[in-house]
């Protein structure tokens, strides 16, 4: 997550007005998911990687790594709807008996699990090159501007800035827990790990007080305003964004024409 | 002329768990100065800073900001923290968003002033503390010296008559503390800003600062020029302080060695040049 954070930071797009990113990777997102086609998923990946890697600057290595993550979760997912169960081992392209039945993948399973993986890894990528390229303070500004409530933007900005405060108290805290071996045995490590969650709320009250008075002094008045930052903003990221994704609905309708649907 | 920007009077604050903070303090803060307020740790020095904006409010006695009483309205407390601007000592209970720029701007939006004034000031802001290349960093990814640096331009973009400090070299690295202390002379001598610091580092006191007031147990025991108030060794050992380094050498140098030496002295730069003095005559004789 923190590296993430990084990667946004120094992205080379990241001066690009975050609406314009959010609008092309949503519509994307959209589409991936619509078209249920392989060839489309694959494009999205593509486009998506090579935007982040080659515009934004992402190193390639971690970006696949990234995709590593929800793989796991993708692959269990889609073996369960991969594996058949039937009474007749011809259905089957592959398969074992199971208590007087056939356990096994079908053609039509396999094709049908392999199209999800992709189009679920697409939809993944087109969140990547969101988080890759846009860091969190951009995409709340973008957020406010589409009217989202500000009380939920307010706490989002609150708990984003936090975040990373309460991993180093609580990172402290362990530390200073570990040198006199609160963590040497199973019943220690229980009690330590109590200790620091009581502490860590403690902690985080007293911050949140302090927070309060700090704002105060400088005018806080139930309300967080800032100056938005000035973004790079023109129509053609707009027209790009539109172009790809017509030219991807246009190749799903030619597919779906020529197969008639089928594939 | 009445000189002090800011004054009390007798302020007496007590916390609501009985917890007796200030017993009567009276001091004038003279304006345009650098004015620091020396007390061990629990002396009540953050709890009169709070009383000076109106954070808290005086159990009894009075704040007066130029002259004037302060108004506990809620227009009278927004116009008195837009002149009176608190820098304080945590930077992480300061900043609360995670764009440098943003935090600074926070404040000057609050005065409503028009956008381009608003962009004005940060900018400003940023350029007089030197922190114009962390505007595009996020704030988990500072150093405690710039967050420290950011609190303050976030104060500063303000443009308060006075800049309030509550221990702004705690924390700090030597290089930091030497830094920061000479960006508030300069803040000070350039803008004409009052600034008052709480600190308990003694050795920056006789050097950066024009007058002194001493806090000990919510009272305050000791006020002047920082040479006048470091002669009063008796009372500063008595209340948990000490003295700054070169003072407590001329004063060994002086009453155990008996060197003809001058044992007000608090800085480098006056030992120096006291002592080539007494090169000087120790030659003729």
């Amino acid at each position: 997550m923190i590296s993430i954070d990084k990667y946004a930071y120094n992205s080379r797009l990241r001066r690009r007005d975050p609406m314009q990113k959010l609008v092309f990777a949503m519509m994307t997102l959209s589409v991936c998911i619509w078209a249920e086609k392989i060839i489309i998923s694959i494009a999205v990946i593509f486009i998506m990687g090579g935007m982040t890697v080659l515009k934004g600057g992402t190193p390639f290595p971690f970006f696949l790594r990234l995709l590593l993550v929800p793989m796991i979760f993708l692959l269990v997912g889609v073996f369960t709807i991969a594996v058949n169960i039937c009474e007749n081992q011809e259905m089957l392209l592959w398969a074992i008996p199971f208590a007087g039945k056939w356990i096994g993948f079908s053609d039509a399973s396999l094709v049908k699990s392999l199209k999800l993986f992709l189009r679920a890894l697409g939809a993944v990528s087109c969140l990547y090159f969101l988080s890759l390229n846009t860091p969190m303070v951009d995409l709340l500004a973008a957020f406010r501007r589409l009217g989202m409530p500000k009380v939920f933007v307010e706490l989002m900005e609150l708990v984003y800035r936090f975040i990373f405060s309460l991993m180093e108290t609580a990172d402290t805290i362990y530390n200073a827990q570990n040198c006199r071996l609160g963590y040497s045995s199973l019943c220690s490590s229980y009690r330590s790990l109590a200790i620091m969650a009581s502490m860590l709320f403690i902690k985080s009250y007293k911050q949140s007080k302090a927070l309060y008075t700090a704002l105060e002094a400088r005018g806080y008045e139930g309300e967080i305003n800032v100056l938005e930052e000035a973004y790079e903003s023109h129509w053609g990221w707009y027209i790009m964004a539109v172009a790809v994704n017509a030219l991807l609905v246009l190749f799903v309708i030619a597919l779906k024409s020529i197969t008639g649907g089928l594939s | 002329m009445n000189e002090n920007i800011l004054e009390t009077k007798d302020l007496h604050y007590i916390y609501a768990d009985g917890a007796v903070a200030l017993k009567g303090i009276s001091i004038g803060i003279k304006k345009g100065k650098c004015t620091a307020v020396l007390g061990a740790n629990g002396a009540g020095k953050s709890t009169m800073f709070l009383n000076f904006n109106g954070i808290y409010r005086p159990s009894s006695g009075q704040v007066l900001f130029n002259g004037k009483p302060i108004d506990y309205s809620r227009k009278g407390l927004k116009e008195l923290r837009r002149k009176i601007g608190m820098v304080f000592q945590d930077p992480d209970n300061q900043l609360f968003s995670a764009s440098v720029f943003q935090d600074i701007s926070f404040g000057v939006v609050n005065m409503k002033l028009p956008e381009k004034e608003c962009r004005r000031r940060v900018d400003n802001a940023m350029e007089q503390i030197g922190i114009t290349h962390l505007r595009d960093k996020p704030t988990h990814s500072l150093s405690f010296g710039q967050k420290k640096r950011v609190a303050i331009a976030g104060v500063l973009a303000m443009e308060p008559e006075v800049l309030v400090l509550d221990e702004p070299t705690a924390g700090l690295d030597p290089i930091g503390v030497s830094e920061l202390m000479k960006m508030l002379r300069q803040i000070q001598t350039t803008l004409g800003i009052t600034v008052v610091i709480s600190t308990h580092d003694i050795d920056i006191v006789p050097l950066y600062c024009d007058y002194v007031f001493v806090m000990y147990h919510g009272m305050m025991v000791l006020e002047g020029t920082p040479k006048q108030v470091f002669t009063q060794k008796e009372t500063i050992r008595d209340i948990n302080l000490r003295l700054p380094r070169i003072g407590h050498l001329m004063e060994i140098l002086k009453y155990k060695d008996d060197f003809d030496l001058d044992d007000s002295i608090n800085t480098i730069s006056e030992a120096r040049i006291a002592l080539k003095d007494w090169k000087a005559r120790y030659l003729k004789r």
